[in-house]
């Protein structure tokens, strides 16, 4: 039971981290990514890539971080003009993108047989439970730097500055803003946040492939983010974590329902993440932490 | 009442003693717990239940018949929703959560090399039903074994078979899969001995149409096409076939043109089409057991696995005296391939074989389940079939 509850809890520390990506480009400045599992894959690919030429951890971790942010820019770039449901449209066009690389360039990926055998750091002087201890650290501290980097910024006249820019890119402009430059720092940091998410993922799991980076995983995190609060970091801190444990806590659920056929099971777990999705929406559509918004100066 | 302190110590130290001693007491009666981890959403969703089914089936008649070890078992269902990240949750819970001794039935060859880490781990036997070469290769230390014969195999059987139908322009159509690679290497290696020429070209398995890729593959101008999906895409890809109006030979696997996509398309789309699947030795006891067992008809050869495993895994608890994955480990091959040793078809039979003492050599519902020493089928026949008249019907067993 122990070890379940440390993987679940590194999971939702992982999902917390795409969250907080997520927050960042949607809850700031409001450019709508579902693209997420395509930043997510990459950081995956990269980081298991590079360790398994040799490469150090850190290396690894490092180029994730690189890759990430080289195609969040290059995502940025493409997508200059694009605002609302046709920057999502191609956002997720490119997650698409990635998994068929991923699965048709079998000479870098090896297809869909995906790369097995990521190294895992200190597994074998931890042991096993012991790995999963240390992990659970691992991630839980990044998130914690993360999250804690990431208030900094909603907080200073930056985050305020993409809050102009989601409000109305217009007016931030004429208020002397350069929209574009932050735009692209924003969707690149974005990216690398995801980036760091997956290659910690692929070296917790060791193992990554395409079928690993369906859309659903994105859909998983636009929920969390719903759920914690669009626009407050702590709110999708949270909301990462609650979404793995409603994920999971469905399995329980449903088998308390008497009488149904496995088939039936797995089908009101679908119908139950569902219903969560819409009772989110209809019931508290602000999140559980909603944005704050400072009140605006009083001018005497 | 004024409880004093002595008594108080006596009566803690009482229930403490209660405490401790059930365990020892209820270890007896608590069930051995096995698990499925089958697809039954995503796009294995088709043949997840119906293999969930058989192996509740095996379980049910175990049960009925007394149980193994004295111990009754319990089988939990989860799914793997053909997500390796979704797979690997639920493994976690199976292993951690249920502490199942063995894992029974995973499909996609993803979510086989997701979980397989975790069960070798863990001492969690896993019995799979994928296909990809290189599962058997992964250092599981004897605790996988898989009743799906590898692509090695069955690749040259397709390349010969075309081959021996007088095909020498043989063209290779597949959605991008583990075994992708090595099933070509294997139907050329074939194809090359005897003069023919190979072609082949990889799809994306979610269009809803392959005109442009059939195209293609005409050009080639094929005597043979060798079709390597999934139901779902060769559905539409026999349908374009048609209207394209390919008339050469179409071979294709066993678990893609089944009946259900018989019936689903025009008679004319299907009618002549080849398939090729490893032998569920029909006719064999186990196999007309399975079928009476389940109620289906025509179970596919991931159904009959996964039957076969289950009894597999219950003999060698049994052989073995006690429940646990080593235990399933070092005793399956003991049922499996005893030679000599008395041969069964289904758990029940072998439980009584295996408490009278004997050797037990087990013959499936998918075929003789021999393994070598890294988990792979030893031998396998199979079974060539022609789609008839609306019907599947059989052409020869090799």
């Amino acid at each position: 039971m122990l070890s379940y509850i440390l993987f679940t809890l590194t999971l939702g520390g992982i999902y917390a981290l795409l969250s907080l990506s997520l927050n960042l480009i949607w809850g700031g400045a409001g450019m709508v990514n579902l693209g997420l599992a395509g930043f997510f894959a990459v950081g995956a690919y990269a980081s298991a890539l590079v360790t398994g030429a040799g490469a150090p951890l850190v290396i690894g971790w490092g180029a994730a971080i690189v890759v990430g942010l080289a195609a969040g820019l290059l995502v940025t770039f493409c997508t200059l003009r694009l605002r609302d449901d046709y920057l999502a449209i191609v956002t997720l066009g490119f997650a698409e993108v990635v998994r068929l690389v991923a699965l048709n360039e079998r000479w870098l990926t090896r297809g869909a047989d995906g790369i097995s055998g990521i190294q895992a750091p200190l597994k074998a002087e931890l042991g096993t439970a012991g790995f999963n201890l240390f992990y659970l650290g691992l991630v839980a501290a990044v998130v914690a730097v993360v999250w804690f980097g990431l208030r900094r910024l909603d907080l200073s006249p930056y985050g305020r500055a993409l809050r102009a820019i989601r409000e109305d890119q217009e007016l931030a402009s004429f208020a002397g803003k350069r929209v574009l430059r932050f735009k692209f720092e924003a969707f690149a940091l974005s990216a690398a946040i995801a980036a760091l998410a997956g290659a910690l993922y692929a070296h917790y799991a060791s193992y990554v492939s395409p079928d690993h980076f369906q859309p659903l995983i994105t859909i998983y995190i636009f929920l969390g983010v719903t759920a914690g609060g669009v626009g407050r970091p702590l709110g999708a801190l949270i909301g990462g974590y609650a979404v793995v444990a409603f994920l999971e806590a469905t399995r329980f659920m449903a088998a308390l329902m008497p009488g149904l056929s496995p088939l039936q099971h797995a089908a009101l777990r679908e119908i139950m993440v569902g219903l969560a999705l819409i009772l989110v929406l209809h019931l508290r559509p602000q999140g559980l932490l909603p944005e704050r918004i400072p009140p605006a100066p009083r001018v005497p | 009442m004024v409880i004093s302190r002595r008594m108080l110590l006596g009566s803690t130290a009482a229930l403490a003693g209660t405490l401790a001693l059930p365990p020892l007491s209820l270890a007896q009666g608590e069930p051995i717990r096995l698990a499925t981890l089958t697809p039954l959403t995503g796009a294995g969703g088709p043949y997840g239940p119906v293999m969930v089914k058989a192996a509740k089936a095996v379980v049910d008649e175990v049960n009925a018949a007394g149980g193994v070890l004295g111990r009754k078992i319990e089988l939990i269902s989860e799914d793997d929703q053909t997500n390796p990240e979704a797979g690997v949750r639920a493994a976690r819970k199976l292993i951690d959560v249920d502490k199942v001794v063995a894992i029974i039935g995973t499909w996609s060859s993803a979510v086989t090399t997701a979980v397989a880490p975790l069960c070798w781990e863990s001492k969690t036997f896993l019995a799979t039903v994928s296909g990809a070469d290189a599962i058997t290769l992964l250092p599981h230390q004897g605790y996988l074994i898989r009743t799906q014969p590898n692509t090695t195999l069955q690749g040259r059987k397709f390349g010969e078979f075309a081959l021996a139908q007088g095909a020498k322009r043989v063209f290779f159509l597949s959605p991008q899969t583990p075994f992708f690679q090595s099933q070509l290497d294997n139907i050329t290696a074939a194809v090359k001995k005897g003069g023919g020429e190979v072609g082949s070209l990889v799809y994306d398995d979610k269009k809803p149409s392959y005109r442009s890729e059939i195209d293609e593959a005409l050009r080639f101008k094929p005597d043979a096409l060798v079709l390597g999906g999934y139901t779902p895409d060769t559905t539409v890809l026999v349908k374009d076939l048609y209207r394209a109006g390919y008339k050469g030979l179409v071979v294709a696997f066993g678990y893609s043109v089944n009946q259900k996509l018989v019936d689903g398309v025009p008679a004319e789309a299907v009618e002549g089409i080849y398939t090729i699947s490893p032998s569920p030795a029909e006719g064999s006891k186990a196999y007309e057991r399975l079928v009476k067992l389940i109620g289906v008809a025509n179970p596919d050869p991931y159904t009959t696995q996964v039957y076969d495993e289950t009894n597999l895994i219950i003999m060698a608890i049994a052989a073995a005296g006690q429940a646990s994955g080593t235990a399933i480990k070092d005793n399956i091959r003991k049922v499996a391939q005893s030679k000599g040793g008395v041969v069964v078809d289904n758990a029940v039979d072998g439980l009584k074989a295996i408490a009278a003492g004997k050797a037990v050599d087990y013959d499936g519902a998918s075929g003789p389940c021999d393994f070598t020493d890294i988990g792979d089928i030893a031998d396998c026949q199979f079974r060539y079939e022609q789609v008839k008249a609306g019907k599947i019907t059989l052409v020869k067993i090799a």
